[in-house]
């Protein structure tokens, strides 16, 4: 099972709308949840919009948290959207199966059987969540946060069953080419997220949208610069990406 | 902590008001709502009376089928289990889980189940009113509770004042079965303060230890609450450690007689909950606890009036003599 989490701040304000990339991650199997960290103030309508719109468009769960509550909220986001996801897929089971019923159709007596199943499977589930962390100038302050709760995301994943993995991620990149940032490759290893983010130029712009699509080509090809080559690939690559620029 | 939050993505459903007449859909049964017992992790915890009995239950709306029917599956595998032993003990069964069925209104199907009335309070008010050496004997109970949940498999994971029910005499119950899970998974629900995880202390698999590590900082909140606190927020989440923690329990004076119990269970050295249950029984019973504390000075008032008394004599004895 494949999850994207984005943390982030406020709106983007460059390249592909962030809400098309999301159902473009959803359309490759791969649900998209989002936090909007507020410290101070609020992140504003249109940016608490855009935030609900990506979550609905990537199929995951949004949720405007302070740092305080962004490690629990994280965890719970990430566990959600397994039960979720997993849920989705019984229920297509059962429609199949028994023609038009859902878990809440049937009788408790045998809802009792196919939770167990699903609760199976939610523990037992090979799962990858990549995370996104916005590093924009106004998130700067809030990073030391994000760090902390994804050590205590990891700690959450390594005591599943199944085998879990993160990805971190960050965005603007150093120039203009550059979507997205890896900080972190597929680790279960939790000492291997420490000090993520203090090399960080950090800078004002935020193209949520392009690294969105960076880290769905990460998904497919295990690498970010893969991409260059695949784009040059042009029958394959006009669909799937369009370079809309703001 | 995550309980709240959870509303939100499931719809949640509203409080119904007393007097509601609740009437399953499966089984028919119908259960008069008296009141509301409290909001939990996922959903609301109601006291009703069946239509036409005396007695009372606690009956729980869920706001999620698959969170609540996953709570179910383990109250269901507790009970078969109990029953049995029970059973070969030779011991009258009392059922948990009475009922499980759905309501539905207004074209909505709200799940739901019927338990037993636990009549108490949750442990922190029990031990703000009663006072604190009541932890000792409460303690002991809740221990043998986890541990009758090991040994069937199970570990409670969210284990807090707030879902402990102790009775006017001192009986302890278990509450909100939604965090429980089967030793050797992840531990589904948990409140960071308790945390093993939080407190660096160790993984948030499912092994007895971790509840252990719970009680012990559940222990800690209920007899040296402000220190927990403090310590709590005023270090770094990295620097957080269990070293903290054995600090408190080191200086704290209320907190001396478990100590021995407490740095075990911080460090993750039992064995298993038996070894810890038998522990904290034999540290209850050490004179430090059967000591109540009677004064044993004699007030000053009472050696005052006795010198009084003892001089007065002297001046009558003299005067008897004298006169």
């Amino acid at each position: 099972m494949k999850q994207i989490l984005l943390i982030t701040d406020g709106c983007s304000n460059m390249g592909v709308s962030p809400v098309l990339a999301a159902t473009h991650a959803l359309e490759d199997g791969i649900t998209v949840n989002v936090v909007g960290v507020v410290d101070y103030g609020t992140i504003g309508e249109i940016g608490s919009i855009e935030i609900a719109d990506i979550a609905k468009a990537g199929g995951g769960i949004s949720r405007i948290v302070g740092t305080q509550k962004l490690a629990q909220t994280m965890q719970m986001m990430t566990r959600k959207t397994v039960v979720q996801t997993i849920q989705q897929a019984v229920n297509k089971e059962l429609k199949h199966i028994l023609g038009g019923s859902t878990l809440e159709d049937l009788p408790p007596n045998r809802r009792s059987q196919v939770v167990e199943v699903v609760d199976e499977l939610t523990e037992t589930t090979p799962l990858q969540v990549a995370l996104i962390i916005d590093a924009s100038a106004s998130m700067k302050p809030k990073l030391f946060a994000v760090e902390e709760a994804i050590r205590d995301l990891m700690l959450s994943l390594q005591a599943r069953e199944g085998f879990s993995e993160l990805a971190v991620f960050h965005y603007p990149g150093r120039h203009s080419g550059e979507d997205a940032i890896m900080n972190v490759n597929w680790t279960s290893d939790l000492g291997k997220l420490k000090s993520l983010f203090n090399r960080i130029n950090m800078k004002g712009a935020t193209p949520t949208g392009p690294a969105i699509m960076k880290v769905i080509d990460f998904f497919r090809y295990g690498t970010l610069d893969e991409h260059q080559a695949w784009r040059g690939n042009s029958d394959e690559g006009e669909g799937k990406r369009g370079d809309y620029v703001v | 902590m995550r309980e709240k939050e959870n509303a939100v993505i499931t719809s949640s459903n509203p409080n119904y008001p007393t007097g509601t007449v609740i009437t399953g859909k499966w089984r028919n049964s119908r259960f008069v709502i008296q009141g509301v017992l409290g909001s939990g992790a996922n959903g609301t915890v109601y006291l009703v009376q069946k239509a036409g009995y005396r007695e009372r239950y606690a009956l729980k709306m869920g706001n999620d089928t698959l969170e609540l029917q996953s709570e179910i599956n383990v109250l269901t595998s507790l009970q078969i289990q109990q029953k049995q032993k029970d059973k070969q003990e030779g011991i009258a069964h009392r059922p948990y889980l009475l009922e499980v069925d759905d309501y539905s209104e207004r074209q909505r199907e709200i799940p739901f189940y019927v338990m037993r009335y636990v009549e108490g309070s949750p442990l922190h008010w029990f031990i703000r009113k009663r006072g604190q050496e009541w932890i000792g004997i409460v303690g002991l109970r809740l221990l043998e509770k986890l541990r009758d949940l090991h040994q069937l498999g199970f570990v409670f994971g969210d284990l807090k004042p707030e879902n402990v029910m102790v009775s006017e005499y001192g009986e302890v119950e278990l509450i909100d079965y939604g965090g429980v899970s089967s030793i050797g998974r992840s531990v589904k629900q948990f409140t960071e303060w308790y945390d093993r995880g939080y407190w660096n202390a160790g993984s948030r698999g499912s092994d007895e230890g971790y509840d252990l590590f719970a009680f012990a900082v559940l222990c800690i909140h209920l007899l040296h609450g402000e220190a927990l606190r403090s310590a709590a927020a005023h270090h770094l989440p990295q620097t957080r450690s269990v070293a903290d923690l054995l600090t408190l329990v080191q200086r704290s004076h209320k907190l001396k007689p478990y100590a021995g119990w407490l740095t075990k269970a911080i460090r993750g050295e039992f064995e298993g909950s038996d070894q810890a249950w038998n522990l904290w029984k034999q540290q209850i019973n050490k004179p430090v606890f059967s000591k109540s504390k009677p004064s044993d000075k004699t007030p000053r008032w009472l050696r005052y009036a006795f010198t009084f008394s003892f001089l007065l004599l002297c001046v009558v004895v003299c005067l008897a003599v004298w006169l």
